[in-house]
């Protein structure tokens, strides 16, 4: 393998109208980590994310994926899971995961259906006559089901209750092969401290801080909870 | 993956659409039976009940076709859906032309839909002598054959409702480049393009009256009395002028869909 990153962000910048979201936003992340994407509300966490999505048009700047720019190629390998339910609703789970299987090679439709098993979770539903919660765990279940290199997930805790919470980070841990990358964008990090490799904390639409979790904790001594709560002190 | 996209936008379609199908040609039915029966005065109102009920069925049937066809490109393209329509591995020009093609084809159906419910509502070998006895006094009128005149009537609706549907997807794309998600930026920019694209043509017939006599009496004259051959000649070059606008007007929308978009 080269040294090329999985995922490499040059000299990014966003801005809506006058307003600048991202300012110059450096990075790169490399296969096999699990990285926690970390900031306050309105940090352009999920900016970033869209970016990286194409949902979103940078004002300057560069996103590689594999070395290659954002399109077709990139889409194949990349796993998106917004913060806000985003299937269509008229469809049952069972065509949702036709769908997914229809547009992405790289998707295991029996995986997604013993997941589904797994959260009790009835395939023939319609999606409009489940509970925003209940979506939520759809779409987890299917992003996670496929094979990709890097898998996006913003917010994936912020709507399912605590004791589900632990069910989800398992399926992340136990359902990415080890040369794909995950970043996770979350406001509870407490939650998923234990599972980061790598966490980037971002502020203002800046990059303030990336480093190796552990040499983090140990610098610091301190969990990562404990140094975004000292960071971000108001 | 356009197969694919198409697929599913056609799944989309019918789902809504097919209740004013149904219902459509349920009136169609019903008025037929109705007028049919011995008539008294409460058959004769549940009759006209039904008469009403089938071209509200009927209006329903065209303008939904259009307004759906706004709606899911506006939705799968620029609200929470977009989420997963731009994360597909496809390109943004099948996102395109999956959802023209879409709309072409709902359009031709729900065209279909209204003739079969007129015909179940009126056929009669009586209405159909009189039918064909007016397209032939026009035809005959205009020296030209019956079929020759059908097909450009219908060419002509096709190609102005194409228009107007693709003016409006050009007025979503802007109107959400211009400010995200308000949709009266849309349907404004979409108005525009209707008017600009509607002058065009008016501008490149005036062009080529330029060149042709019988063209620009059009112009000049505010009487009926078209020259037969005008006509023709109008009917032809306004088609492809149409076709023109729309080919171009579709390139633009694909280019403006190449440059990004930016979803709430």
């Amino acid at each position: 393998m080269s040294n090329m990153k999985l995922l490499e962000i040059k000299c990014l910048n966003k801005s809506f109208n006058t307003k600048e979201i991202l300012k110059d936003v450096n990075l790169s992340i490399s296969s096999g980590k699990i990285v926690g994407l970390l900031g306050k509300n309105g940090a352009g966490k999920t900016t970033l994310i869209k970016l990286i999505n194409d949902l979103l048009t940078p004002t300057s700047g560069e996103i590689l994926i594999n070395g290659k720019k954002i399109g077709v190629e990139t889409k194949k390998v990349v796993s998106y899971l917004p913060e806000r339910t985003y299937l269509n609703k008229q469809m049952k789970v069972s065509e949702v995961i036709e769908y997914f299987k229809d547009f992405y090679k790289d998707f295991d439709a029996e995986k997604a259906k013993k997941l589904l098993k797994d959260l009790d979770l009835d395939i023939e539903e319609h999606l409009s006559k489940m509970s925003k919660g209940m979506q939520e765990k759809v779409q987890l279940v299917l992003v996670m089901s496929r094979k990709a290199d890097l898998y996006i997930l913003d917010e994936p805790l912020g709507g399912v209750d605590p004791a589900t919470r632990d069910y989800i980070l398992d399926t992340i841990l136990s359902n990415f092969n080890e040369n794909a990358s995950v970043i996770i964008s979350t406001h509870l990090i407490s939650d998923i401290e234990r599972i980061l490799d790598e966490v980037i904390f971002i502020d203002k639409g800046e990059i303030i801080l990336q480093s190796d979790a552990d040499k983090l904790r140990n610098k610091e001594k301190a969990s990562i909870d404990e140094i975004f709560r000292r960071m971000f002190k108001c | 993956m356009l197969n694919k996209l198409l697929k599913y936008d056609l799944k989309y379609m019918i789902k809504n659409m097919a209740i004013f199908y149904i219902l459509s040609i349920f009136f169609a039915i019903t008025t037929r039976i109705l007028f049919n029966m011995e008539q008294s005065v409460i058959i004769n109102i549940i009759g006209q009940i039904s008469v009403g009920c089938m071209f509200a069925m009927i209006i329903n049937t065209l303008i939904n076709t259009i307004m759906r066809s706004w709606v899911r490109f506006r939705d799968s393209l620029y609200k929470d859906e977009s989420y997963l329509t731009h994360t597909l591995p496809v390109t943004k020009n099948d996102l395109y032309n999956s959802k023209f093609i879409q709309t072409l084809i709902f359009f031709f159906i729900s065209f279909i839909v209204v003739l079969i419910s007129l015909f179940i509502a009126y056929y009669s070998k009586e209405n159909w002598l009189a039918i064909t006895n007016y397209v032939k006094t026009i035809t005959t009128g205009l020296n030209m054959s019956t079929s020759f005149f059908i097909t450009m009537a219908i060419i002509i609706i096709f190609l102005e409702v194409f228009n107007a549907i693709q003016c409006g997807f050009l007025g979503i794309i802007l109107g959400n480049k211009m400010n995200n998600g308000k949709i009266g930026y849309s349907v404004l920019f979409g108005f525009i393009t209707y008017l600009v694209a509607q002058s065009l043509i008016l501008g490149l017939v005036f062009v080529y009256g330029l060149f042709d006599s019988s063209i620009m009496e059009l112009f000049k004259t505010a009487t009926i009395n078209i020259d037969v051959e005008a006509f023709k000649v109008l009917a032809i070059l306004s088609s492809l002028l149409y076709i023109m606008i729309i080919f171009i007007m579709s390139i633009l929308c694909k280019k403006e869909l190449n440059k990004g978009v930016n979803v709430e």
